[in-house]
């Protein structure tokens, strides 16, 4: 976290910063899509559209947290294909932590 | 509030270790080019993350109190160019962020951030 930190010129002594929700909920989760051969996601023609994480609790260093992704729409519109992604972040004990939602565009 | 960054090849580099993003479009000049890049990029979520120091410097440097973080990729970023990162806060309490180039080219767009 303190070198991710550091790679995003935040103090680590600040805090978890907001974005390391891209290493404990997306990509905990969506390489496990790509790699998906029933998915048949297209990786070199993929874009990254749009992303947004909402928390309820940010998770603090030493804890777990557990990511659930799950493709909420899958459509296809002038060859291109439009993936949300969605994953959900749960505490141990399964409080809730953060959402992410992601956007990703597979160029025709 | 406004913040000028310059990206470099190290950053990114520190990025991709970091996040465990290392995807070859963003390390490897050779394959960036295969894929019909000029040559490697920055990452996207690299962009939002130097974003998202705004919203902290505007929650008062807690992390914490961002309680929602929203951003449409909009433009690459290579290494070298500069980026200007931008927020402000609306009448409604939601911090609106923005990131451009120099020239105006959009990095990053309809992006805002929720604080509590």
């Amino acid at each position: 976290m303190a070198a991710f930190a550091r790679a995003v010129e935040a103090d680590p002594a600040a805090g978890v910063p907001p974005t390391y929700a891209a290493v404990y909920a997306l990509w905990t989760t969506a390489p496990q899509l790509f790699g998906d051969a029933e998915a048949a996601v297209d990786f070199g023609r993929l874009v990254h559209a749009e992303q947004e994480f909402a928390w309820e609790r940010h998770p603090e260093v030493g804890e777990t947290v557990t990511a659930r992704g799950t493709v909420a729409a899958d459509i296809e519109r002038r060859g291109a294909r439009f993936i949300t992604f969605e994953t959900a972040c749960t505490a141990a004990g399964g409080s809730p932590l953060c959402t992410s939602r992601a956007l990703f565009v597979v160029r025709p | 509030m406004t913040k000028k960054v310059v990206f470099t090849r190290e950053q990114v580099t520190a990025y991709a270790e970091a996040s465990g993003d290392r995807n070859p479009i963003h390390l490897d000049e050779d394959f960036a080019k295969s894929v019909g890049l000029p040559r490697v990029i920055a990452h996207g979520m690299l962009q939002m993350g130097l974003l998202a120091n705004l919203a902290v410097a505007a929650a008062g440097g807690d992390p914490r109190r961002v309680r929602r973080l929203g951003v449409r990729f909009a433009g690459m970023v290579e290494p070298g160019e500069e980026v200007e990162f931008g927020a402000e806060r609306r009448t409604d309490g939601r911090l609106e962020l923005w990131a451009r180039k120099a020239d105006g080219t959009p990095v990053l767009t309809k992006a805002f951030a929720d604080l509590s």
